[in-house]
Formats: C-alpha cells, structure tokens, sequence
C-alpha cells in the first residue's frame, strides 16, 4: 500500500482511484460505555483515515458541566442542555433567547477564537501544523459550524422552525449574529494546516426536508455557501453532515461546492441520489444507525453496505466508507461494516 | 356564515393568529383565527360549526398537504398556533359541554427520551381534530402512563420515541397497559419505528405523520375533517 490515509481520502474526493476505500468511525461515548472492547477492536483492525485537529481554544467563561454526563451542562453559547442518559448528548429545555427581544443583546462565544495577527492567534496556527506534519491522516479543522442548530438551541426548535416562516421578526439578524461568529473561525481554520472543514447541521425529517426547500435555499444556503468559498480559497475541502431526508438539496450542495455529504441514506431513494451525484460529491457513509446496525444480523450489515455500493460505488472514488457506532447498536453487526467494504472495492478492483 | 367559517378556515390553514400577526403577508392587515371565532360566535354561529367548519377544516387542509410533502414543519406548527388561539375561546363550549371533544389521547415521550417536537406535532393535530389531549411531556415512565389511565379511563394511548435506545421502552409500556388496562389501544411514532417493530411490541398502530394518525382516529367514515 503506497498511498498514505491522507491520499486516500484526497483521492477518493477527487474521483482519482484510492487504492482502497477510506474509512471513518464515529464512536459516540454511549458505545465506549458499553461496548468499550468492540470498539478497540475496531480500531485496531480498521484504523481512521480521518481523525480532527487536536486543537482546542481557550476554555469557555460560559461553558461548565460535560454534556456527556447525566445532569446540565451549558455550552459555549450560554445554552443549556439537559441530558438524562450517560454518553449522549441532552437537549436544550429552556432556551436562552426564547424570547426574540433578548436576541439583541446576544454575544456569540466570540472572546474564545484567537485573534488575527495575536501571539495566541501565531502559537495556535504553529501547533495545527505540527499535527498536520505529525500525521499522514486526513485532518479535519475542530470546528462546530452548525448555523441552524445553533439557531435552534438558542431560540427552541419550535421557535426557530416558524421563525423561518418570518424572518424579518428577528431571525434574519439572529442568524447573521451567529454566521459573523463561524466566518470568524473559519477564518482561523482556513489559515491553518487542516485538510478540510467540516459543516454539521440536520435539515431532514424522516420522509421529507424539515422546510421547505425555497426557504432553505433563500435563508441557508447562501451561509454554507460562503463557508465554501472561504474554505476552497484557502485549498480545503469542505464536509457537510446532514440527517434526514435531504435529497432535495443535494444539487444545490454540490452548487456551492460541498466535497463530502454525510447523510441517512437509507431514509433516501439512493438511485435518485446516484443520478444527482454519483461522480460529483462524495457520499461520506453512511450505514443506517435505526434498523441495519441495531440489527442483531450481521448479516444486513453486509447486505445494507452491498446495497449503498450498488447505488453509490464507484472505483474512482465518491465513497468515504463511515459509519456511526452509537446508541443501540449492535456490537456483531457493526464488526462487518469495514470487512463488507473493503471485499466491495477489492472484487471491483482486482 | 358559511363564507365567515371558510375565512376562518384559511387563516387556519395559513397560520393567521390574529390581526397583528405578521404571518402569511398576503393577509396583512386582515382580521386573523382569532377575530374571526369571536365575530363567528358572536353572530351566534354554533361552536361546534366554528370547531368543524373553521378549525378542524383549516387543520386537515394543513395536514393534507403536509401529509403529501407540499406543506412543511413550519407551516404545520404555525397552523397549530393560529388553531389553538381559537380553541382558547372555544374552552368555554367544551366546559360547558356545547361541544364534545371525540375522545381523549393521552400523550408522551417515553422514558429516556428528551425530544419532543414530534410528540408536539401530533398534540396540536389531534387537538385540532378535536380531541382532547393530555400531555404527559418527555421522559415519561410507564408508571405515569399507567397512572394516567387510572384516572382517564378508556382514553388511547400515544407513546413517542426518537432513539433507538428508547424505542424499546414502548414494549414494555405497551405491554403494561395491556395487561392493566386491556383493550386500550396504543399508537407508536417516531423516526426510527416501523410497522415490523409495531407488530412486534403489540401496539395498535404505527403512523409515520400526525395527519396519517388523525385520520385513523376519525375512522373511515369520517374523513373529512367534519364531525
């Protein structure tokens, strides 16, 4: 094997024949506390051609608590979560800016981000790049640039999702409060030595987008656009997860210049995905986490991951193999996902 | 009368809570559900035509349409918003027993489980059905569940449930409520469910959206949103 995780996933983002599929898990701490023995297995014998920079800012004034643990924490935003199961994360109860009026008083977390030109903002851009030379991973930014989400847990879902409805009643200035914060960031993020930003936001239902796609496309898109063109400025790639139902926007993703989608692909027709994006985005995962992976047959394992590469496989690249090992899933079943994989590109290229 | 409950109806369908409101703009400025039910009532429109005629018509258009993908979260929760700024003045009625709600629903999130916009979803749909609803919020243990029948005999059940993780705490809710209460039929929902997982846990129905569940409640002979 010549070609280093790096170049694999470069490859496999560019359509230029990785000589073996890149992988990634995503292990939620809920499978560390119970099944902390498969995923060390899992590890061992499928190491990650991703992994997240190592870098952290300087701890949160508002933040205290961890998320992870049953009880509230409060994140950097002020926002409060509530979590009642160890290893998960909770939800917001009462939202901090429920009330629109307070919005304007609002101060995103930005006293965390170095400044441009600082001391904090040169020795932080200096240990980036020791982690980026001390690694032939594919290093993604350690960034959390989800707009409506954070949107959502500042005004309450319910809030937020009419608040699209009426944007000029205040969300229209909220959101740009919270874009001026992830352009600040991306801004560090883009200056250093990562190969590509990952953006995280859930836009779907089970069946259908969670608005209605001219809302998204007037309102979001033009955000996660902007992201793009700052990131491909800078030579990065750019990574998008998104749950749901969200084959409605899969044109306008690849439009603005995502690389990389991360989405459920199984609540999904994946052929109609195929015929919007098949060699020209990457499908980064995944293998449905309701009904494959909770399957106490490893057997769907192997068949759900012959039916994505039926629909979505190609030799060329476009396939991150991903998965997520988290609540509920089932420990034999989630063992066969990176086997079944590599037997799918390893018969496509013998 | 019949032109007023059809104006009522839209600003239901559209989200108009009142005149104030600044939602849909084409009907800025125009009288809103709000105005629009006392003037209905005042004109001594029956409060039962007010509820089928204006609300549940609003309502199941809404549903209809987002039953068929073309209306969204969004436009579903601000119907709902519009439609229980008229239910609050129709309180009286049903206090009074001017209206009979269809039956009673009790509602919740099941153990484990914090979410809770589906579960809000199906409340405002089903109470703009016409039914009553008692909801018992997230985290909801089969103790409360059972407890709650205790004193609202012969109401259904609906058990919500977004994780994997909690998904399986349905069965045995199900399965108790069966034994204490037979004959109660319990509804399941929520995005990972299935009618195979249903089945399974012996619930009485599994609906992937809340206007698919209003409509089994009203039955095959009413299907119309009218009572």
């Amino acid at each position: 094997m010549s070609q280093s995780s790096r170049e694999l996933v470069r490859r496999a983002l560019r359509f230029e024949h990785p000589e073996r599929l890149p992988r990634q898990l995503w292990t939620l701490p809920w499978a560390n506390i119970h099944h902390p023995g498969t995923v060390a297995e899992l590890e061992r014998r499928y190491p990650a051609d991703i992994e997240i920079c190592q870098y952290f800012y300087r701890p949160s004034q508002r933040a205290e608590g961890d998320p992870y643990r049953v009880g509230t924490s409060t994140d950097a935003w002020g926002c409060v979560f509530r979590n009642i199961q160890p290893g998960m994360i909770g939800e917001v109860d009462e939202p901090i800016l429920a009330n629109m009026a307070d919005a304007a008083a609002y101060r995103p977390p930005c006293e965390q981000l170095p400044k441009a030109g600082s001391r904090e903002w040169s020795e932080a851009q200096d240990v980036i790049s020791r982690f980026h030379a001390g690694t032939d991973r594919f290093v993604f930014a350690n960034i959390d640039t989800r707009p409506w989400e954070r949107y959502q847990f500042l005004r309450g879902t319910e809030n937020a999702l009419v608040d699209v409805l009426m944007p000029e009643s205040g969300m229209t200035d909220l959101l740009q409060k919270i874009h001026g914060f992830y352009l600040r960031e991306l801004e560090f993020w883009c200056a250093a030595d990562v190969d590509a930003i990952p953006l995280a936001d859930d836009w779907g239902t089970q069946s259908n987008l969670l608005i209605n796609p001219d809302l998204w496309r007037e309102h979001f898109k033009p955000l996660y656009r902007e992201y793009c063109e700052m990131a491909r400025a800078h030579g990065k790639f750019v990574f998008l997860h998104s749950d749901g139902f969200v084959t409605d926007i899969y044109e306008d993703l690849i439009e603005i210049g995502i690389d990389a989608v991360n989405s459920q692909l199984f609540c999904m027709d994946m052929g109609e995905l195929a015929r919007i994006g098949k060699g020209r985005i990457t499908f980064w995962g995944e293998i449905d986490r309701q009904k494959v992976l909770t399957s106490e047959n490893p057997e769907d394992g192997r068949a759900a991951v012959r039916e994505v590469a039926r629909h979505l496989y190609d030799p060329a690249g476009g396939i991150i193999a991903q998965f997520e090992f988290g609540a509920g899933a089932n420990p034999e079943t989630v063992m066969v996902i990176f086997d079944e994989w590599e037997k799918v590109h390893r018969e496509a290229t013998r | 009368m019949e032109e007023l409950l059809e104006r009522l109806a839209v600003c239901i369908e559209h989200g108009k809570v009142d005149a104030d409101s600044p939602y849909p703009p084409e009907l800025k400025g125009q009288e809103g559900a709000t105005e629009l039910t006392r003037r209905a009532l005042a004109a001594g429109c029956p409060p039962r035509e007010v509820l089928a005629g204006g609300l549940m018509t609003g309502m199941g258009r809404v549903g209809d349409r987002f039953e068929k993908g073309e209306a969204f979260i969004p436009e579903l929760l601000i119907a709902a918003r519009a439609m229980t700024a008229s239910m609050e003045l129709l309180k009286p009625y049903f206090e009074s027993g001017d209206i009979e709600y269809r039956g009673k629903v009790i509602l919740g999130t099941v153990a484990g489980d914090l979410h809770d916009i589906g579960k809000n979803i199906v409340r405002m749909v089903l109470e703009g059905d016409g039914w009553e609803v008692i909801d018992l919020g997230v985290d909801v243990t089969t103790e409360q569940f059972l407890d709650t029948l205790a004193g609202n005999p012969g109401s259904l059940v609906g058990l919500s449930a977004l994780l994997t993780t909690t998904m399986i705490n349905m069965e045995r809710t199900t399965a108790e409520i069966q034994v204490k209460y037979p004959g109660t039929p319990v509804f399941v929902g929520g995005a990972p469910l299935s009618d195979e997982f249903c089945a399974k846990i012996g619930a009485s129905g599994y609906f992937q959206d809340p206007q698919k569940f209003a409509k089994h409640l009203r039955g095959p002979a009413d299907t119309e949103g009218g009572d």
